[in-house]
C-alpha cells in the first residue's frame, strides 16, 4: 500500500528526513512512532503530496507520489494535527464541502454523510458551527471528513493531540471501528507508546532516521525490552519522553 | 473536477451570507463616499453641464465595491491558510490551478453580487440612466474587473504570511488602488509616470469601462472612458490569466501550511 525508498527531506540546511525505507501493507496499522520533530509530519506531508521529497521516492497504491499526485490524493484521506474544518460554517456544511472537492455526487454524498455522523456522534450537531464544538467532537468532525471519499489509506497524524482521556478512548473507538468496517489500511503518527502498542507494525524514526521497524513484539524482542518506550531508549541512547520534553512547544497538552 | 470548484465557490458565498458586518459595511461604504465626498468635492469640480460630482463618481464607487469585495474576497485565502482549510484544498484530488480557479471564481461572484446590489440604490440616487447596451457593459465589466481583481488578490494573499500584515496590505495595496483607478477624476490628469503606474492597476481598466457604461453623455467633454474599451478587456483579461497562473503554484507552497507549524515540527 505505501512503499517508501531512501525518502529525504531537507529545509534549508535542516536535513528533516534522511534515507526512509518503508513499506506499509494493505489493511495494515502501521504505528510510526517517535519525538516531536523526528520528522512525522515531514513523512505525512511527503506521502501525502502535500511536500515534495528531496532525495529517494514513495509510492501509495501503486501511484507515485510526485509524478502520479492526483491520484494519490485520490486514494488517501488525511486527518492533520492542526483541524481542517471552517469554524464559521455547521458540520454539515463541512462535511458537503469535503464532499464537492472529493467529487462525490449530491445523493450518495447526503446518504454518506448522514451515515458518518451517525457513527460519530454528531447526528445531533450537525447544524451547529464548528467553533461552538468541544475539540473532541471537532476532531471526530474532522476524522469524519478524512474518510468520506472511502479513502485506501487513512493518515492520522497525532490524531489524540490536545484531547482529553475520555476524547482520545472514544476516538480510538471510531479508528477500530472504520478498520473493522473497511479494512483500510491506518497510517498513524504518534509519540505516545501506549498509541503505538496495538499497532500490527511499528517504525521508530529519531531525528530524521529510522531506527528499528517490526511488530511490537519483535522489536521488543529484539532489543531486549520490555516496552516500546524501553525500544526507544535502547535504539538512540535517549529516553522517549524526555527527547519529546525538551523538544516539545510549551503548552501541548499531553 | 466542476463539482469541486463549485464547493469552492458556494463556501466563499455562504461565508459571506454569515458575516453580517462584512455585508453591511461593503453596502454602506460606497454610499458613505457618495454622500460625503460627493457633498466636499461637487465645488471643486467643474465637469461639463450636467455632470456633477457625485454622478462623475458613480463609475468610481462601483469600481471600489468590486476592489474591496473581490479584491478582500481573495485576501480571504490568508485566513484559510490559518485554519487549516487551504491544507484541505491542497490534498482534495484537485488540480492546484482548479483551486486557484474556484479562489478566484469565488471572489468574482462576491465582487459581482456587491457591486450589483450597490448599483441598484446608487445609479438612481446619481440621476443616471442606463441604455441596454451601457447595461451589458457595466455588467461585462463588473464581473471581468472582479475576476481580475481575485486574482490578483490570490497572489498577493499566497505571498503574505499572516493576516498580521493586514495593515500594510491596506496601505500599500487598497488604498493606492483606489486612488490611481480614475474613480475621483479622469486619468489623463495625472502626470505621465504617474499615470503608467496607475495603469498597473486592474481596476483603472474596470473603472474606465464603468465610465464608458454610465457616462457616455459626456465622452466628447473628456469625462466617459479614456481608452477603447477593446483595451480594457484585453488587460483585464491578461490580469485574470497571470494572476491566476501566478496564484497556482505559490498557493501550493509548503503544502498551504503556515511556517509557525512547519518550524514546530522542525524543532
Amino acid at each position: 500500500m505505501i512503499e517508501a525508498r531512501g525518502l529525504g527531506k531537507d529545509f534549508g540546511a535542516v536535513r528533516a528526513l534522511d534515507g526512509l525505507d518503508l513499506d506499509v501493507g494493505e489493511a495494515e496499522f502501521f504505528g510510526f512512532l517517535g519525538p516531536n520533530g523526528a520528522g512525522k509530519t515531514t513523512t505525512v506531508h511527503i506521502l501525502a503530496t502535500l511536500l515534495r521529497p528531496t532525495r529517494g521516492s514513495a509510492r501509495i497504491s501503486g501511484h507515485d507520489v510526485v509524478r502520479g499526485s492526483l491520484a494519490v490524493r485520490k486514494s488517501i484521506g488525511l486527518v492533520f494535527q492542526e483541524p481542517t474544518l471552517d469554524r464559521d460554517l455547521t458540520v454539515e456544511e463541512n462535511l458537503r464541502f469535503a464532499a464537492r472537492l472529493w467529487d462525490l455526487p449530491g445523493r450518495a454524498a447526503r446518504a454518506r454523510i448522514d451515515e458518518l455522523l451517525r457513527q460519530f456522534g454528531l447526528a445531533e450537531r450537525r447544524d451547529s458551527p464548528v467553533r461552538a464544538l468541544s475539540g473532541g467532537l471537532r476532531r471526530a468532525a474532522d476524522i469524519a471528513r478524512g474518510v468520506l471519499h472511502r479513502p485506501r489509506v487513512l493518515f492520522l497524524d497525532e490524531p489524540t493531540a490536545g484531547l482529553d482521556p475520555r476524547a482520545r478512548r472514544e476516538l480510538w473507538q471510531f479508528i477500530r471501528d472504520l478498520r473493522a468496517a473497511s479494512g483500510m489500511t491506518v497510517f498513524l503518527t504518534t509519540h505516545y507508546v501506549e498509541e503505538a502498542e496495538p499497532c500490527d507494525r511499528v517504525a521508530v524514526l529519531d531525528r530524521g532516521h529510522l531506527v528499528a521497524q517490526g511488530t511490537p513484539a519483535e522489536l521488543k524482542r529484539a532489543a531486549g525490552a520490555g516496552s516500546l518506550e524501553e525500544v526507544f531508549l535502547a535504539r538512540t541512547g535517549r529516553p522517549l519522553a524526555v527527547a519529546d520534553a525538551v523538544v516539545a512547544p510549551p503548552g501541548r497538552d499531553r | 473536477m466542476a463539482r469541486a470548484v463549485w464547493g469552492i465557490v458556494a463556501r466563499e458565498f455562504v461565508r459571506f451570507l454569515r458575516q453580517r458586518g462584512r455585508l453591511v459595511s461593503s453596502l454602506a461604504r460606497p454610499f458613505v463616499w457618495f454622500v460625503f465626498a460627493g457633498a466636499g468635492f461637487r465645488a471643486l469640480f467643474a465637469g461639463p453641464p450636467g455632470l456633477d460630482y457625485p454622478r462623475y463618481m458613480a463609475p468610481g464607487l462601483l469600481g471600489m465595491v468590486v476592489l474591496f469585495g473581490a479584491f478582500l474576497a481573495a485576501l480571504s485565502t490568508v485566513t484559510d491558510r490559518d485554519a487549516g482549510v487551504l491544507r484541505l484544498l491542497l490534498v482534495a484530488p484537485v488540480p492546484r490551478g482548479a483551486v486557484a480557479l474556484g479562489k478566484a471564481l469565488g471572489a468574482t461572484l462576491l465582487g459581482t453580487v456587491q457591486a450589483l446590489a450597490v448599483a441598484l440604490i446608487l445609479l438612481p440616487a446619481a440621476r443616471l440612466s442606463l441604455t441596454p447596451g451601457g447595461a451589458a457593459l457595466a455588467l461585462a465589466a463588473v464581473v471581468l474587473t472582479s475576476l481580475a481583481a481575485g486574482a490578483v488578490g490570490l497572489v498577493l494573499a499566497a505571498t503574505i504570511r499572516s493576516i498580521e500584515n493586514f495593515s500594510g496590505v491596506m496601505n500599500f495595496a487598497i488604498f493606492p488602488m483606489l486612488f490611481l483607478c480614475g474613480a475621483f477624476y479622469p486619468m489623463r490628469n495625472l502626470a505621465a509616470p504617474l499615470r503608467a503606474l496607475a495603469y498597473l492597476n486592474p481596476i483603472a481598466y474596470g473603472v474606465d469601462l464603468l465610465k464608458h457604461a454610465l457616462l457616455a453623455p459626456w465622452s466628447a467633454a473628456g469625462y466617459g472612458g479614456e481608452l477603447a474599451v477593446g483595451c480594457d478587456f484585453a488587460a483585464l483579461a491578461v490580469f485574470a490569466g497571470l494572476g491566476l497562473a501566478a496564484a497556482t503554484p505559490l498557493l501550493a507552497r509548503e503544502g498551504g501550511v503556515t511556517r509557525a507549524a512547519f518550524s514546530g515540527e522542525r524543532r
